[in-house]
């Protein structure tokens, strides 16, 4: 399981993540992106599938972010189970499941392209990225 | 990385970094304010993200810093920048997620003595008629078509479902409609995500307040704005909620590629950009336009709801509880304007991210109420502290397109400030400066707090020594409801 610690800025919101693989990179950038601004509810009673596909990598896991972004907003789900059927730095086919978010605890606008590089590296996959606020 | 030593004192309040400090500069950058301001810049990216402004093709003059600049993503916070219509760019990342995010000030003829005994009633109705917080349904519901045409008509369409009164419109930047709209730009999902948010405050630091005016600094434009030492005015801070937010996702990601396709070399994927004169700038800026039309009516229905509680509130108690419209601006956009640059007069998109346009006495796009005092400028403070109104100035129109700041602009991480104090003291220290406060969510009032913002009078204080804006009124709260 990967982690992420969040890091300094001034007026919006950053996370630096480590990760073994992509699924790994992707989970993890969606739990941590939910513990700057929700607590996640603890039933799994909604199920989504979702395909994306993007340019490149950084890409496609802001296109990601902001999917679950947008489930949050309208529908008031997070999902934090994810079944990868596929994952490659240009497209994803996932299966989501959740339930209705707990609690606010904050505000996330979107996730940004800000400085934003995967990096593969020994131990698998690093990148910080900014969300705005 | 870039230093202050690197950066020329041009004068009290300007401070320049060269075009040849860096191969990829198409211009110099200025960073605006006094030297507290100029090194404040350093304790995070902001010059940095302010030099990578300076390499997109296009720009002219300079990359530009107002006083209240922090660092953002792409562009920074208080960035100016202006590129050529002809051979410059578009970028959303210059003009932010929340697609004008504004100011909108009403003002009463009301003494705040006169007030005070209904203050407590009056902002829990006004929290009841404005809804705030995270997602979140607005006073307003909208089918698809009026939400098409909110788009395309902004606060023209609030006026035309009663929502604003005619003279509303005359105050508002462009006249509450950005020309060139298109809500066919605009997605499906943006839509989705807009339809149910009219008429909402949203969260994080958007603001409605209740302020009485301390100070008034210039009699004459004060008295032509309704201003009065000691009356009550009303300041609504909020923007596009989310459907601008997924109109600039949208358009930040479908331009990924863009760079390439145009050659354009961007130092920072948050600042990818199109042509402005190709089919993405021209689909971006008719879907911003859009979007900002959407922020318009928002504040414009805000305003109605407003005004309904000072009726509720305070009719038969309190003599001439109307409010009348100071000015609406809009800080987050790229606009098209026409500037002198040089000896040539050029058409060009101004992008403001986290600034204010500051145009001056006699500009043709002010409304005849203001055409000789100048454009009315709202620069609101940190949550407790004062806010000022400020009229535009002919040298800003020279040295920044007719730019200013646009707040205080914040010096401390949401993380720093929340291990500063909890928001319970923060609202026990606000009540004991006399300040209401009325929030769904506490710990946002600690990221809030006033300590985590500049000081906005030393912001204040450099936009005018700077000659960006003159002082007219200072106003302070005395009841804020937090999103």
């Amino acid at each position: 399981m990967g982690r992420w610690q969040e890091i300094e800025h001034t007026a919006d919101l950053g996370l630096h993540l480590w990760a073994a693989d992509l699924p790994d990179l992707f989970t993890t950038a969606a739990l941590g992106m939910f513990s700057l601004f929700i607590v996640p509810g603890d039933t799994l009673s909604a199920t989504k599938t979702l395909t994306l596909t993007a340019l490149d990598v950084e890409t496609l896991l802001v296109a990601w972010l902001n999917e679950l972004l947008y489930l949050v907003e309208v529908e008031g789900l997070a999902f934090t189970v994810f079944e990868f059927a596929q994952l490659t730095p240009t497209q994803l086919v996932v299966t989501l499941r959740g339930g209705p978010v707990l609690e606010y605890t904050g505000y996330v606008k979107a996730a940004t392209f800000h400085d934003l590089r995967v990096v593969a590296t020994p131990e698998g996959y690093e990148t910080e990225i900014v969300f705005d606020t | 990385m870039v230093h202050k030593d690197d950066f020329e004192q041009i004068n009290d309040y300007v401070w320049e970094l060269p075009q040849a400090y860096d191969g990829r500069m198409r211009v110099p950058a200025r960073i605006y304010g006094n030297e507290e301001v100029f090194e404040a810049a350093f304790r995070d990216n902001s010059a940095e993200q302010l030099m990578n402004v300076a390499m997109l093709p296009g720009i002219v003059k300079y990359a530009m810093a107002m006083p209240d600049v922090h660092q953002g993503y792409g562009f920074p916070i208080g960035g100016v920048a202006a590129f050529r219509w002809d051979e410059g760019i578009i970028s959303p990342g210059g003009v932010g997620y929340d697609i004008n995010c504004g100011v909108r000030m009403l003002a009463s003829q009301i003494d705040y003595p006169a007030l005070e005994p209904y203050l407590k009633d009056l902002i829990a109705t006004i929290d009841r008629n404005c809804p705030s917080g995270v997602g979140g349904k607005g006073a307003v519901a909208l089918s698809d078509k009026e939400l098409d045409d909110v788009l395309e008509r902004g606060a023209e369409w609030a006026l035309s479902k009663g929502y604003a009164q005619r003279d509303d419109l005359e105050r508002t930047e462009s006249r509450g409609r950005i020309a060139g709209a298109s809500a066919g730009a605009v997605g499906s999902r943006a839509k989705e995500r807009g339809r149910p948010q009219m008429g909402s405050l949203g969260a994080g630091n958007h603001f409605l307040e209740i302020d009485v005016v301390d100070e008034i600094y210039d009699a004459e434009a004060a008295a032509v704005m309704g201003l009065s030492r000691d009356r009550v005015v009303v300041q609504i801070h909020c923007g596009s909620r989310g459907l601008g937010h997924e109109v600039c996702g949208q358009y930040i990601q479908t331009l990924q590629d863009a760079p390439r396709r145009y050659g354009i070399d961007i130092p920072d994927r948050e600042l990818v950009a199109a042509p402005v004169d190709s089919r993405e700038g021209r689909d971006y800026l008719a879907a911003m336009a859009a979007a900002a039309n959407y922020a318009f009516a928002n504040r414009q229905i805000l305003a109605h709801f407003v005004r309904r509680s000072f009726e509720q509130t305070l009719a038969g108690k309190v003599k001439d509880w109307q409010l009348h419209q100071v000015y609406d601006v809009t800080h987050n956009i790229a606009k098209v304007e026409e500037h002198q640059v040089g000896s040539q007069r050029m058409r060009l998109i101004v992008h403001r991210k986290g600034a204010t346009r500051a145009f001056p006495p006699r500009h043709p796009e002010l409304p005849a109420v203001y055409r000789e005092i100048g454009q009315p400028v709202l620069v609101p403070g940190s949550m407790g502290t004062a806010s000022y109104v400020l009229v535009g100035t002919a040298s800003a129109m020279d040295d920044t397109f007719g730019s200013t700041c646009h707040g205080a602009g914040r010096t401390m991480s949401r993380n720093a400030a929340l291990k500063q104090a909890r928001g319970e003291q923060v609202r026990a220290d606000l009540s004991q400066q006399g300040i209401m406060v009325r929030t769904g969510s506490v710990k946002g009032l600690a990221e809030e707090a006033p300590y985590a913002y500049k000081d906005v009078s030393i912001v204040v204080e450099s936009v005018t020594g700077a000659g960006l804006a003159r002082k007219v009124a200072r106003v302070h709260p005395v009841a804020v409801i937090k999103g």
